[in-house]
């Protein structure tokens, strides 16, 4: 069995007890499980069927809570104490797991299923090598001898692509970056050869060009060893890019099931079409063409209603008939393979143009409120951290920043981990200093004022928006307290009185009921969080806001509101507002101007358009190709870079990208290597730093492109 | 007048009842855990229609079994608390007696739970410490010496004679000895548990004692937190060598010989030199601090309102202080008689000072820990980027999302307290040898440890049901606060 190559054997023509087996690797019917608190009963997965045949990925897509990890962890019996499987059965090549003793599980888990999980690093035993934790895995399952299994995870790590396998198998997973340790997980999975892989969001930890590697990697591992995948996310184009067939889930239910192509291009369930609304895609714009939030919350699993689970959010809602019977799956008439949640789906016309929602008028954009110049923040760290000693080494989280921002512009700053954003609003907002350079806000240097030493004025004016809406707000204390606080703290209102009336007309600001005022945080969703913490940063009519990925952490649909109200009070009090972001699709919908960053530098700036346009700089190039995108009908040049983002620590010479850029070729002379680019303009407006000739950046071709329909 | 035997008359029926159920009770214990090895496991089985069914029963059954006995055998203690208050004195031995004269906290207790767990969802952390057995049980046992405290300390209930007089003959004599010249069978004419050496009552020493323990434990951990507590944030917030020095210290203070440094405190030629007194007026002026400090910097921006709340509390917190701290025939005695409203007896300021000096470097050390991990969260730096001043932050932002851990260590400390005030009693250090407190009466009592071991027993047994329900309270408490 060891001397064989990996490849040859197709695993999933066999059948448990070893016998030729080609029915559906997986068939899930009719399962349910629930979750048993002392209060009640939680049913967090209803009457949820599937099948998965060989070969075959299947999508399982909805937002956080809709019990798509419930799924996956049900398939591999792993519910812990309070989870239990109340219904149905889960069929693995035709033999029913629920009814398989530990032992059998035990055999089963590992070598017949793998499964994948999202935080790369709590997958791996820190204390352990990476070749004796791979080797662990044939040598249980298979009791295959030592040498063999090293010649397997040797083969294996090749295979996932990473540089100089016998070095990595000797190494601990902290001595790798996350994108080098997701790899390696997926290594793991892949080293018993199992015949289903379950991936619960893989990618969601890392950053968009990794992801888009590590993708790509999953895509050619299933084809080449024939493994079938369940492949669960929220994001629909991953699931697009990744996948064969899709199952979409609301509320512990599965609400639309096909093909890809049906689902996206056809989508029979009003859910589905809600969703496929709220995300940004291509064409969809702030102004003409806002988002379609979903109206409502996602109902808590004790407090489903009656009848259609997605009813009191649905635009096609009948009462009395979504709301009096339990629905069921039934086919789309004339496809069998498409399968629906909906008693209306034949009467809705699918085809019927989104109604769109007033078009807003844009803001004027106005005076330069905020310039920064030639703004550098360095830290000095220890090279030898014991006694402080030896040299210091020098972390440059910016250098030589230089742009400037107008009166109610969204300035979007884009860029992966590192690349030095946060360092920078941390600057803006005075909890560090800069090295050197200025900062001007109205013309004042803030700079180099710390915060204990700036205004009241400068402080209320320049406010910060999260990005975890679970770490936002203080958990005891209440909503209303919170913004109260802001608001003593900023002299606003002469007493309790003034202030808890300017907090209330706050809360309707961000469209929250005043009832809210007397709640814990704890009460709340992420949506409504952030939107208090919008509130708060509001709370002294802020001038600039600086916005941390704002929705990033938030689900699709609460995304698009959230997003449209940043955008509201943009309007309404001529807000400046940065948004730092990795997500272009988002960056695309909202920002009047973009920046994109990486390792600390600006490498290119410019209006929405020009960015999202050639020429590029080639880092902004291979980021738009990273992104997924949930639309059929866009086609994206594919470009993948090599390895990881380098540390800011230790920098490569020369250009910042020179390590992972695809067009390093194209510069004669190693150039690249040897001198940081100059800052270029390639149109009004539309700065680059790159060596490439004004030939090459004109050769550019855009990399997205919607398919003429 | 005869003695008293253990349980009298009920014994008749209760002794063979416990001793049969008891029994029952072990062999199913063994048998299940025999069992675990054997028995088939249970799986589910699915149905076509479905729905799932479990299978595999023995070893639920001898479960259901060994839950049926647990049940059994509370029932025949509850028999002997209840038979004990309901018959009259004596009748049911000297269990039911102790029961009768304990029968003001069974009533409390049985209200406090009652009326907790009708309302345990509106309580909080508190209400979801009734979900939990094992917090249950914990704070039954604390409760149970928190109400016999307070009825014997402030109502003098309970206790049957005074726990300091003598009465002659009764020295070293059994459980259930009459005293003499009592004709009626009424409390106070037995000694319930004995009298120890020196003819005292074992019972009511051991009751009063409790009062002595509940009034000095919580309120030296309490003083001890805040000394933890202000010196822990600042060296967890802002770090550096601010840090560096003080968890040096912390670390000095934890690697002195604690013994010694009790003996140090109390030897005469120290006290003479007043180290005690200073030390005192320095630990005892954190909780001024910390009170001040944390008014302050929530109502600073409303300087008229701040500046009333900060006379009003340095005001009353002040005199206490001054009181505390001021003391005739010490080095510190300064203030005139008039305005020193109490005096606490030297001994039991020493056990204050040593309790708080031997734990507070590791609550500084538990507190700068949350710290240092708090501060990392948004809302902190939410704070910071709003201009909040640092001591705002600490005590607003961070204390109070801190408070899980650090409720759990608060009982858990009592436990300690309580029985570090033991171990000082036993060394004959801090209180007055005569003192009823549980640590002084077993050291009173262990000279006769093998001849009569019921006068050391019994106070022992009450400091284990003590701290063992502190621990199982801090135990419950940490449990539930994990979940949700």
């Amino acid at each position: 069995m060891s001397d064989q190559s990996l490849a040859d054997q197709s695993p999933s023509d066999l059948d448990l007890n070893g016998e030729v087996y080609d029915g559906p690797i997986l068939e899930i019917d009719k399962l349910s499980i629930s979750f048993f608190t002392r209060l009640r009963e939680i049913p967090a997965v209803m009457d949820f069927s599937a099948k998965v045949m060989p070969g075959e990925a299947l999508g399982l897509v909805g937002e956080s809570g809709c019990g798509k990890s419930t799924v996956a962890l049900g398939v591999m019996q792993d519910l812990g104490v309070n989870g239990r499987i109340v219904g149905g059965s889960i069929k693995f090549k035709g033999r029913d797991l629920n009814t398989m003793s530990p032992e059998e599980l035990r055999d089963i888990r590992g070598s017949q299923i793998a499964m994948i999980y999202q935080e790369p690093m709590a997958s791996l035993n820190p204390a352990m090598k990476i070749g004796q934790q791979l080797m662990e895995v044939p040598m249980i399952h298979e009791g295959i001898n030592e040498k063999a299994a090293y010649q397997r995870a040797l083969e294996v790590v090749t295979d996932v692509k990473l540089p100089d396998p016998k070095r990595i198998l000797n190494s601990y997973p902290h001595q790798l970056s996350g994108g080098q340790q997701q790899r390696i997980v997926i290594a793991m999975a892949l080293m018993s050869k199992p015949s289903l892989l379950i991936l619960d969001e893989p990618t969601t930890a890392l950053d968009v060009t990794v992801e888009a590697a590590v993708v790509e990697l999953v895509k050619d591992l299933g084809k080449k060893y024939g493994t079938s995948m369940l492949f669960i996310s929220h994001n629909l184009g991953l699931v697009l890019e990744t996948c064969d067939r899709i199952c979409v889930m609301y509320s512990g239910e599965a609400v639309e099931r096909g093909s890809i192509e049906d689902v996206f291009d056809k989508m029979r369930h009003p859910y589905t079409q809600a969703l496929f609304r709220s995300i940004p895609l291509p064409g969809a714009n702030k102004n003409d063409r806002p988002l379609v939030a979903i109206p409502g919350n996602f109902p808590l699993p004790h407090e489903r209603p009656q009848g259609c689970n997605f009813g009191p959010r649905c635009d096609y809602f009948e009462a009395g008939r979504c709301d009096s019977q339990d629905i069921k799956m039934a086919p789309i008439e004339g496809d069998e393979l498409h399968e629906t949640r909906c008693l209306k789906s034949d009467e809705i016309d699918w085809n019927a143009p989104v109604v769109a929602g007033e078009t807003k008028t844009k803001g004027e954009i106005g005076d330069v409120v905020l310039r920064m110049e030639d703004l550098r923040k360095y830290y000095e760290v220890n090279a030898s951290s014991l006694f402080g000693s030896g040299t210091k080494k020098v972390v440059k989280a910016n250098e030589t920043l230089s742009f400037e921002a107008r009166e109610s512009e969204t300035l979007a700053i884009v860029g992966e981990s590192g690349c030095g954003k946060s360092t920078f609003a941390k600057v803006l907002m005075g909890l560090e200093t800069a090295t050197s350079g200025e900062i001007l806000l109205y013309n004042e240097s803030i700079g180099n004022t710390p915060i204990e030493k700036r205004s009241t004025k400068t402080i209320a004016d320049v406010q910060m928006v999260f990005q975890n809406p679970f770490d936002t707000l203080n958990p005891s204390m209440t909503v209303g307290r919170q913004i109260i606080r802001a608001l003593e703290i900023f002299k606003i209102g002469n007493n309790e009185g003034e202030r808890r009336t300017r907090m209330l007309e706050l809360l309707d600001l961000v469209k929250l009921p005043r009832a809210f005022a007397d709640r814990m945080p704890r009460q709340l969703s992420g949506g409504q969080k952030q939107r208090v913490g919008i509130a708060r940063a509001f709370a002294g009519d802020a001038k600039i806001v600086v916005a941390d990925e704002p929705v990033s952490a938030l689900d699709v649909s609460v995304q698009a509101a959230v997003t449209d109200l940043l955008m509201d009070i943009q309007r309404e009090h001529k807000t400046t507002l940065l948004f730092i972001s990795h997500d272009l699709s988002i960056v695309r919908y909202l920002s009047d101007r973009v920046m994109v960053m990486y390792l600390g530098h600006v490498v290119e700036l410019g209006t929405t358009d020009q960015v999202f346009s050639p020429p590029y700089h080639p880092y902004t190039e291979a980021l738009l190709s990273a992104v997924p995108i949930a639309d059929t009908s866009v086609k994206k040049k594919h470009i993948v870079l090599e390895g990881d983002i380098p540390s800011a620590m230790n920098p490569p010479s020369g250009c910042p990208f020179q390590t992972r850029c695809n067009w390093k070729g194209h510069v004669p002379g190693g150039l690249c290597e040897k001198s940081v680019p100059p800052v270029r303009m390639v149109a009004e407006g539309h700065q680059i730093k790159c060596h490439l000739s004004d030939d090459d950046l004109a050769s550019m071709e855009p990399v997205i492109q919607i398919a003429a329909e | 007048m005869d003695p008293l035997s253990w349980t009298g008359a009920v014994g008749a029926i209760l002794n063979p009842a416990l001793l049969v159920v008891s029994g029952l009770f072990i062999v199913a214990i063994i048998l299940m855990i025999v069992l675990s090895f054997f028995a088939p496991p249970v799986t589910l089985q699915s149905n076509a229609d479905g729905t799932v069914m479990a299978q595999g029963g023995i070893f639920g059954l001898v479960e259901t079994a060994v839950r049926g006995l647990l049940f059994a055998l509370l029932a025949v203690i509850v028999a002997y608390v209840v038979s004990g208050i309901v018959l009259p004195y004596g009748d049911a031995g000297i269990i039911g007696a102790v029961n009768k004269q304990f029968t003001p906290v069974w009533i409390s207790l049985v209200v406090t739970f009652v009326v907790s767990i009708i309302y345990k969802r509106k309580l909080g952390i508190y209400g979801k410490l009734f979900d939990n057995i094992i917090g249950m049980v914990g704070f039954g046992l604390v409760m149970f010496w928190v109400f016999t405290a307070i009825y014997a300390g402030v109502f003098d209930m309970i206790a049957t004679h005074d726990p300091l007089s003598q009465v002659s003959g009764l020295k070293n004599k059994v459980p259930g000895v009459p005293v003499p010249g009592a004709d009626v069978m009424a409390p106070g004419s037995h000694y319930l548990l004995g009298g120890d050496n020196l003819a005292r009552d074992v019972f009511s020493r051991m009751i009063h004692g409790s009062w002595i323990v509940v009034q000095i434990a919580p309120l030296a951990t309490v003083f001890a937190f805040m000394v933890g507590i202000t010196l822990g944030l600042p060296a967890g917030y802002f770090g550096g060598k601010f840090d560096t020095g003080l968890s040096f210290l912390a670390n000095l203070v934890l690697a002195f010989p604690v013994i010694l440094l009790f003996y140090l405190l109390v030897t005469p030629e120290m006290v003479e030199t007043g180290i005690p007194s200073y030390m005192a007026a320095v630990l005892f002026i954190f909780p001024l601090i910390f009170a001040l400090v944390l008014l302050n910097s929530r109502y600073h921006t409303q300087p008229a309102l701040r500046t009333i709340i900060l006379a009003i509390v340095l005001g009353v917190l002040g005199v206490l202080y001054l009181s505390l701290v001021n003391q005739a025939g010490t080095v510190l005695h300064f203030l005139p008689g008039w305005l020193d409203l109490f005096d606490v007896p030297g001994g039991i300021l020493v056990v204050f000072v040593s309790v708080v000096f031997v734990n507070s470097p590791t609550i500084y050390r538990i507190v700068r820990g949350l710290a240092m991990d708090i501060k990392t969260r948004d809302y902190v730096a939410a704070a910071q980027t709003r201009g909040e001043g640092p001591w705002y932050i600490m005590l607003w932002e961070i204390l109070p999302n801190a408070r899980g851990p650090l409720i759990v260590d608060f009982c858990l400390r009592i436990g300690y307290a309580t029985i570090l005030l033991g171990t000082l009693g036993f060394f004959g250090l801090g209180l007055p040898p005569e003192s009823p407190d549980w640590g002084s009466t077993i050291n009173a009592g262990r000279g006769l440890l093998s001849i009569y071991p019921h006068p050391a027993l019994v106070p022992a047994i009450a400091l284990l049901s003590m701290v063992l329900g502190l621990n199982l309270l801090a135990d419950g408490l940490r449990e539930e606060s994990l979940k949700d």
